[in-house]
């Protein structure tokens, strides 16, 4: 039904709402896609279930508003207030959802609903500080971080009262945020803030933005920020702590989610790292030295503390919290500090003596794979470290920059590294691996020693554990079933869509051989084989000639792109391809990426066409879209598997296979096919946007890999397309891009309006209240 | 070698009891080529009027035009710019890209001078980077044909959009008021190699208000899209040959005037007398011994073909005709309206005199022709209300520019 309201401007709007079950929804566009509705009806599922769910649907078809437009209404309608945790990757991600749910409170207000209604997103300081003499371009976020804290350490604004005012330098957004925060309670009134928008109110009122977007977390109807703040533990103590049970906790493009559980619990120690540190621990004994003399009460006082035990310890305020626990907050031992590292130069030794100790170990010669058990007993063999001192460090050094009150903390970053790795060690047994390598590619001594994570299971748990519903969502989840097992959970709903269009927006061909039939493979035995590489360079050159503005060319590793490239000049290919487009190439440097980036776009926009080398899992692939004359083709050279002779990636095969019976072969294209789906996918970044997806592989073709291919991306490869050469592939190409040139009649075949959502939603309820199975 | 031969031949029998099985189901590829003959549908006599009435009525459709009297500049000063890179070559339009333009350009030459004879036009080349003017703004439209029929046209490199928009600008600006600037591209190349910002040249046609319009021939290219959109021109990629026609043909009707320039002004124009001398003698245009021609109002120099410009005092000199024949550019006839049956009681068309066909009787169960019950195969006039078949119909808009049931009104009246 349409709803017709008046408001103050006494215009007519109609309100497009409707029912699931007995909830209203209301959507802030007049068409809804059906795949769109569905996802609603299984969010609401799992929601009302109380349990999780894994829900796949291309990005670019509204995922994000469907999301919110029913958790909002959830949020609206029920009795107990649920709060949004709406996790994403980027910023520049979370400011498009944001933007999103701005849209949608504002229809609501619209149509006449009243809810107050808070929506906050939360970034790091060196995207919202507004202190120009603390930002000052400054690159590096912890940089940032560390003059932030000069200005506003509790120590510093004490010290501050004792001098004359001007003598010690404050923030002034900072304290006046404090002063008023004294008089009232609220800090913000409603509506929903995008980053930009929070620096400017914190701009007019004189208020720090940072600091004020944290303390409305706890009052905010909706939070919105990466997930770090949730799934790192150095992160998630200070700021998501206070949340409740009942949170709504979304995941967006949650594709990687697993790399990232990994990540937060893994940590590189290289040797220039354990230079720094044991110059920061000569430095903190100088330091106590010194303050022995002037002040020695104060290192008394922390010994006392500390003996009464460390929690009762710290009740201080979030912004001294700098050096925070590494692991996770159930993990944490409730005893006291152990005797051998209270006093603070008994702790400076101890410090001095593990990083000797790592020095020395690093000095070996050939790759060391242990358990973190192994280390520990040889580390107590040779230091007479036991272990219950090792897992305090993190805590002991935290304690111990607030007792020393220390000025640029950014000095101290290696030393908290290492007091990191120090208390994961000791804390962690099970599905850690500890890896020491001491040459870079075989060649090169270069020491790291990796503390990895093998198991994502165990950063997510605490997550799953603690809140009802997680809703775990992105564009390319398949295969559905690989994720509950790997993250170990149950989901209530998994569900993957396909897709509405109006038009066959995009075209996936796999091309499986060259034109004169000699079959492509990025398979180690042949990927340098000279007929391979020329059909390669032949299908860049032949796509180049015939696809408009930009091409996206992906590879599986940087390694193989550079003997590629080289044999393709060699060979004469590039300055073929050179006739016809530009060709840019994307390096680990992320500088020199960016200002190639620019370049492509901009040869893209004036015409002159442009071709981007990149790498399946670099920085390209993940973040950056490539809608609309950007990239009107993406070439997948070979199947992006990982590096498999990588020693990390072995322990971790091996550790998913006995725990969770996940075969290598299994695992290895699951991973190669997400990565495969998010570079292809980064070509569509919506309905009216067009483009060709061209897999070369001859592995393509195989339906082991097809099969885990999202099925939004499987539903449009055709029997026809899936065993291409190179110049039948170039014949469809070119009849599809003169389709697609066609002018676009929006015609609303396949979107449906109130009307038909409530046949839908009626037969959803005459079929006995099951649940909707449309596909 | 023999088991090879053996396993090859095995493969061939297996195909072929594969498609006798499943003849319907056939391979893959073939699903994408429609049977056309299996679309056709005969009559109980055994004819394909219907059908061919039918697709015909869908041609209709399609060319039904905006017919609001609005203002437009029927003195247009155009430049054809035609691509010639290597891109060109290509044979995915037969004969070639290259073939197929330069026989459409010349059949829209002589259309466009049709259509709009007090009108000028140009013709640019653009190959390996540098432009080249073929022929200057000129009137007539054998001096366009010739340029390109006389030039031995090969290709080369790529093409410059930026040096071929700024040679064309260059001419265009010098052009007076009262007549509209255009610039068609024939583009096949899906790259430009342009010394500068062509931005910059996009603002400046802007700025100067000379229409662009493209017909690209391979695939969209987000700079001309944004080149058309500014300029409001039309921008098209063609699907096969005859689409290719279309697009390049939707051009030859002149646009609206914007508004921004509606100032009148006056145009001194001559309409030269024609002779038909018995003895020949040397005409101004190209001094060669002639018997027939016309005669400039102004100086009463000799010319051969109209419409043109004297060249001996430069009077713009058309004829009558040819004035009218823009004229109904200003006045389209109206879009001629559907009969249902149930008002179609007339039973021959108002032109031809053809006998319409009469209204089938409804059988149940016998509605496999629905193209017959769905149109009754007149079309009226909305002022005249006389009805008129399809093929007059066609012809009244294509051609005469006029309708008969309204003139032959007109005259009863006066």
């Amino acid at each position: 039904m349409f709803l017709l309201f008046i408001n103050h401007a006494n215009l007519l709007i109609i309100c497009f709402r409707f029912f699931i079950g007995n909830l209203p929804i209301y959507f802030p566009y007049d068409k809804i896609y059906p795949e769109q509705y569905s996802y609603m009806v299984d969010l609401k599922k799992a929601i009302d279930a109380g349990g999780h769910c894994l829900l796949e649907m291309p990005s670019g078809t509204g995922k994000t508003v469907s999301l919110l437009s029913l958790i909002v209404a959830i949020q609206a309608n029920y009795k107990e207030k649920r709060k949004l945790i709406y996790c994403s990757r980027t910023v520049p991600e979370i400011e498009k959802a944001l933007a999103e749910l701005r849209n949608l409170i504002e229809y609501r207000k619209k149509c006449g609903e009243k809810d107050e209604y808070l929506g906050i997103g939360l970034t790091s300081r060196k995207n919202l500080c507004i202190n120009s003499s603390v930002v000052n371009q400054e690159k590096w976020g912890k940089v940032v971080d560390a003059r932030c804290r000069n200005l506003t350490a509790s120590w510093i604004r004490e010290k501050s009262k004792l001098y004359s005012p001007g003598k010690v330098p404050l923030c002034n957004f900072y304290e006046k945020m404090e002063k008023d925060n004294e008089r009232q309670k609220m800090l913000i009134p409603d509506g929903v803030y995008t980053l930009e928008e929070l620096r400017e109110y914190g701009k007019v009122q004189g208020h720090c933005p940072y600091y004020m977007a944290r303390r409305t977390i706890p009052f905010a109807n909706a939070v919105i920020y990466s997930y770090h703040y949730l799934l790192d533990p150095k992160v998630a103590e200070l700021v998501s702590k206070e949340l409740s049970k009942d949170c709504i906790v979304v995941f967006d493009e949650a594709h990687n989610i697993d790399n990232v559980c990994i990540e937060s619990l893994s940590i590189d120690i290289t040797k220039p790292n354990l230079d720094a540190s044991a110059k920061s621990i000569a430095k903190l004994r100088d330091v106590i030295e010194e303050i022995k003399k002037k002040d020695s009460q104060r290192l008394l006082d922390e010994y006392n503390k500390l003996v009464e035990g460390l929690m009762a310890a710290s009740q201080e305020r979030d912004e001294d919290v700098y050096l925070s626990n590494p692991i996770l907050p159930e993990d944490l031992s409730h005893e006291a500090v152990p005797g051998n590292i209270r006093q603070a130069e008994h702790f400076v030794a101890f410090l001095r003596r593990f990083v000797e100790y790592l020095k020395t170990r690093m000095r070996a010669q050939q790759v060391v794979a242990e358990s973190p058990m192994s280390f520990l007993q040889n580390c107590r063999e040779v230091t007479l470290i036991e272990r219950q001192p090792l897992r305090f460090c993190s805590q002991r050094l935290t304690s111990l920059v607030r007792t020393l009150e220390l000025l640029d903390l950014n000095d101290y970053y290696a030393l908290h590294k290492v007091a990191a790795f120090a208390t994961l060690v000791a804390t962690y047994e099970a599905g850690f691996m500890l890896i020491l390598e001491p040459f870079e590619n075989d060649t090169i001594p270069n020491p790291i020693f990796h503390y990895a994570c093998l198991d994502a299971s165990i950063a997510i748990k605490p997550i799953f554990k603690r809140f009802k519903t997680v809703v775990i969502t992105s564009g390319t989840l398949s295969p559905l079933d690989m994720y509950p097992k790997m993250l170990n959970f149950q989901a209530a709903v998994q569900e993957s869509y396909s897709m509405t269009l109006t038009r066959n927006c995009f075209l996936p061909l796999v091309v499986t051989r060259g034109s004169d039939q000699v079959a492509i493979s990025s398979k180690f035995e042949v990927r340098n084989d000279p007929a391979v590489v020329r059909n390669f360079g032949q299908i860049l050159v032949e796509f180049s000639k015939i696809v408009p503005d930009g091409i996206v060319a992906f590879f599986p590793s940087y390694l193989y792109m550079e003997s590629i490239v080289a044999m393709w000049n060699d060979m004469g290919i590039l300055n073929e391809a050179w006739k016809h487009k530009l060709i840019f190439v994307e390096t680990p440097d992320a500088a020199e990426t960016s200002l190639a980036l620019e370049n492509y776009r901009k040869a893209c926009d004036n015409g002159r066409g442009a071709i981007l080398l990149s790498v399946a899992r670099g920085k390209v692939s993940e973040g950056i879209d490539f809608d609309h004359n950007y990239g009107r083709a993406v070439i997948m050279f070979g199947v992006p598997y990982q590096y498999t002779e990588s020693r990390i990636l072995k322990a971790r095969l091996e550790f998913l296979r006995e725990n969770y019976r996940i075969r290598e072969s299994d695992f290895l294209t699951f991973d190669a096919m997400r990565h495969a789906a998010q570079c292809v996918g980064r070509v569509l970044r919506g309905k009216t946007d067009y483009g060709l997806m061209i897999f070369s592989d001859k592995r393509f073709a195989r339906a082991d890999k097809r099969n885990k291919l999202p099925r939004w991306l499987n539903q449009f490869i055709t029997d026809a397309c899936t065993n291409l050469s190179t110049d039948m592939a170039l014949v469809t190409a070119k009849k599809f891009l003169r389709t697609m040139a066609q002018p676009f009649e929006r015609d609303q075949l396949g979107v449906w309006s109130v009307e038909d959502v409530e046949r839908q939603e009626r037969s959803n309820v005459g079929a006995g209240g099951r649940a909707a199975q449309f596909n | 070698m023999t088991k090879i031969i053996n396993s090859n031949e095995e493969l061939i029998d297996i195909d072929d009891e594969a498609q006798n099985a499943t003849q319907q189901i056939g391979y893959a590829w073939e699903e994408e080529y429609k049977r056309s003959w299996d679309v056709l549908q005969e009559d109980e006599d055994g004819g394909l009027k219907h059908t061919v009435e039918h697709l015909q009525s869908r041609k209709r459709k399609r060319l039904e035009r905006d017919t609001s009297i609005i203002k437009r500049g029927i003195i247009r000063h155009m430049f054809l710019i035609i691509d010639l890179s290597e891109a060109m070559l290509e044979k995915d339009l037969r004969p070639s890209r290259l073939d197929l333009t330069l026989s459409y350009a010349e059949q829209f030459i002589l259309e466009f001078f049709d259509q709009n004879p007090i009108s000028q036009l140009g013709v640019i080349v653009s190959k390996s980077g540098v432009a080249e003017k073929l022929m200057g703004l000129s009137g007539n439209p054998m001096d366009n044909i010739n340029v390109l029929k006389k030039k031995n046209i090969d290709t080369d490199g790529e093409p410059s959009l930026q040096n071929a928009l700024e040679m064309a600008r260059s001419s265009l600006i010098h052009v007076p008021a009262h007549g509209s600037r255009e610039i068609l591209i024939i583009m096949g190349s899906l790259t430009s190699c342009d010394p500068g910002d062509i931005n910059e040249t996009i603002d400046n046609l802007v700025s100067e208000n000379i229409r662009v319009s493209i017909v690209g021939l391979a695939a969209e290219v987000q700079i001309c899209k944004l080149m058309c959109k500014k300029t409001k021109g039309t921008y098209g990629v063609v699907l096969n040959e005859a689409h290719f026609k279309d697009l390049l043909f939707e051009i030859i009707p002149p646009p609206p005037v914007s508004i921004v320039k509606s100032k009148s002004e006056l145009v001194v124009m001559g309409f030269p007398r024609g002779v038909n001398e018995s003895i020949p003698s040397l005409c101004a245009c190209h001094s060669k011994p002639v018997s027939g021609g016309y005669i400039c109002a102004r100086c009463n120099s000799k010319i051969c073909d109209l419409p043109t410009d004297c060249p001996i005092c430069e009077l713009t000199l058309v004829s009558s005709p040819h004035l009218a024949r823009s004229y109904h550019h200003l006045f389209p006839v109206a879009n001629f309206e559907e009969v249902p049956w149930s008002s179609a009681l007339t039973t021959h068309c108002f032109s031809c005199q053809m006998p319409f066909q009469t209204q089938p009787q409804v059988v149940k169960g016998r509605s496999n022709n629905v193209t017959s019950i769905d149109s009754s195969g007149r079309y009226n006039c909305p002022k005249c209300k006389k009805h008129f078949c399809i093929e007059c119909d066609t012809f009244i808009h294509e051609v005469i520019h006029n309708c008969p049931g309204c003139l032959s009104t007109s005259e009863n009246s006066t």
